[in-house]
């Protein structure tokens, strides 16, 4: 029962801090077994959710916890057996995850990308792992965007079956291949081979309500 | 522009950096659709360290390609885990196989000096196969996870569906599966930079 207490009263979370919660509660989920202790453990996050002030998103967890325990104890039973065999492996393995997802969720809602990267920073990874995972995060969007005009541009030709695959990938990788090299001259104009530290705006102090985690 | 560098150096720079980070996004984003397809049915989360490496093998041998140092498939594997461990979706089981997959995966491209295509299919089948930490527990936790169901008061039904995939036999397809759509997903990428990366000059 010692999450309850750790994440007690926290108003904003360090990432760092958060990234250890999630480190513990792996470790807790997957070495115990116990109902009470996975009930304790979901209050406990859907507190933390309340404290930093995601109202929704803790009672949609509630809500999502609640269902897969109804669909566990009291619809799969009476359901017909190829529903039970279609969500019954799901249902039970996204409750063993359960917490993670959470605080995954929790991560993503209050840590902008770039306090994850000032916080790797801090715990000294190494430059080629925190540059590649930040163009990484950034990339995402850039990709939805991008798969968009591919998408336009095959409806103008009406591009059907297989070809579809190859239709979507090969621009997909053209692109990212020029990306490559244009961000590559870029960064290095403003000198990310430059071996001095980094320095930043934000200060990542560890405050008060890290300390209580 | 990026083989005459590799001859000079075999350090990663900044350029090859954001190269790696550029197809660490696309990689997660086909692998992340994937996972999510997963979810229909235990058959299709079963095959899905299968279908991810038919799929991505274009942008892994892309990237084998651009670049021929060592070093980038385990960034491109330590991203790919980092993101779906922080949103919570990596258990312990498969954060140790694709760490192991990405480290064989890594050598292989060392000892086959990172031009050949034979040597990059190798290294793609056996990184392709660290996916299949996912659906892993399934096997692992056989025992618990029965016993905790039959504890719930599971019908029989659900035992038997779960004893039905949990099977060795299926053990083997989920294994060999990866392996043998890996070199099937490089194959695709030959043919694709033959008709097209080529032409371009990209690679």
């Amino acid at each position: 029962m010692a999450a309850k207490s750790k994440v007690d009263q926290a108003v904003f979370l360090d990432p760092r801090a958060a990234l250890l919660l999630l480190v513990f509660v792996t470790v807790v989920v997957f070495t115990q077994q116990s109902f009470y202790l996975e009930l304790a453990l979901v209050t406990a996050l859907v507190g933390l959710f309340l404290c930093c002030g995601l109202f929704i998103s803790g009672m949609k967890f509630i809500l999502v916890f609640g269902f897969l325990l109804a669909l566990q104890y009291y619809i799969f039973p009476a359901a017909p057996k190829i529903f039970a065999d279609f969500f019954a492996i799901l249902t039970a393995y996204s409750r063993k995850v359960f917490p993670c997802l959470m605080i995954g969720t929790f991560i993503v809602k209050t840590a902008p990308v770039r306090y994850l990267i000032l916080a790797m920073r801090k715990w000294r990874f190494p430059q080629k792992l925190v540059i590649p995972l930040s163009v990484t995060i950034r990339y995402f969007p850039a990709i939805r965007e991008e798969i968009g005009h591919i998408r336009d541009a095959m409806k103008l030709r009406k591009v059907t079956g297989a070809a579809r695959f190859e239709a979507v990938l090969v621009p997909l990788m053209f692109s990212a291949v020029n990306t490559a090299d244009e961000l590559g001259a870029a960064a290095v104009t403003r000198g990310i081979e430059n071996p001095a530290p980094k320095t930043s705006v934000i200060d990542p102090a560890a405050g008060r309500s890290d300390g209580k985690s | 522009m990026s083989t005459t560098l590799a001859v000079t150096s075999r350090k990663l720079k900044g350029k090859d950096l954001i190269t790696i980070g550029i197809f660490s996004a696309i990689y997660f984003v086909i692998n992340f659709i994937f996972m999510l397809l997963g979810g229909l049915h235990p058959i299709m989360w079963i095959l899905m360290p299968g279908f991810i490496a038919l799929f991505t093998g274009v942008p892994y041998m892309i990237l084998a390609s651009k670049v021929q140092k060592s070093g980038a498939v385990l960034i491109m594997g330590f991203i790919t885990g980092l993101i779906y461990y922080v949103t919570g979706m990596f258990t312990v089981v498969i954060l140790i196989t694709f760490a192991s997959a990405c480290v064989l995966a890594e050598l292989i491209r060392l000892a086959t000096k990172y031009k050949s295509f034979t040597g990059n299919a190798i290294s793609f089948a056996v990184f392709s196969v660290g996916m299949i930490g996912s659906p892993l527990p399934i096997w692992l936790f056989k025992d618990s996870f029965f016993a905790q169901i039959s504890k719930q008061g599971m019908s029989a039904d659900y035992l038997s569906v779960l004893s039905s995939v949990a099977t060795d036999g299926m053990l083997v397809v989920m294994v060999l599966a990866p392996a043998v759509l890996g070199i099937i997903g490089a194959l695709i990428a030959k043919g694709l930079f033959k008709k097209h990366f080529a032409k371009a000059g990209i690679v």
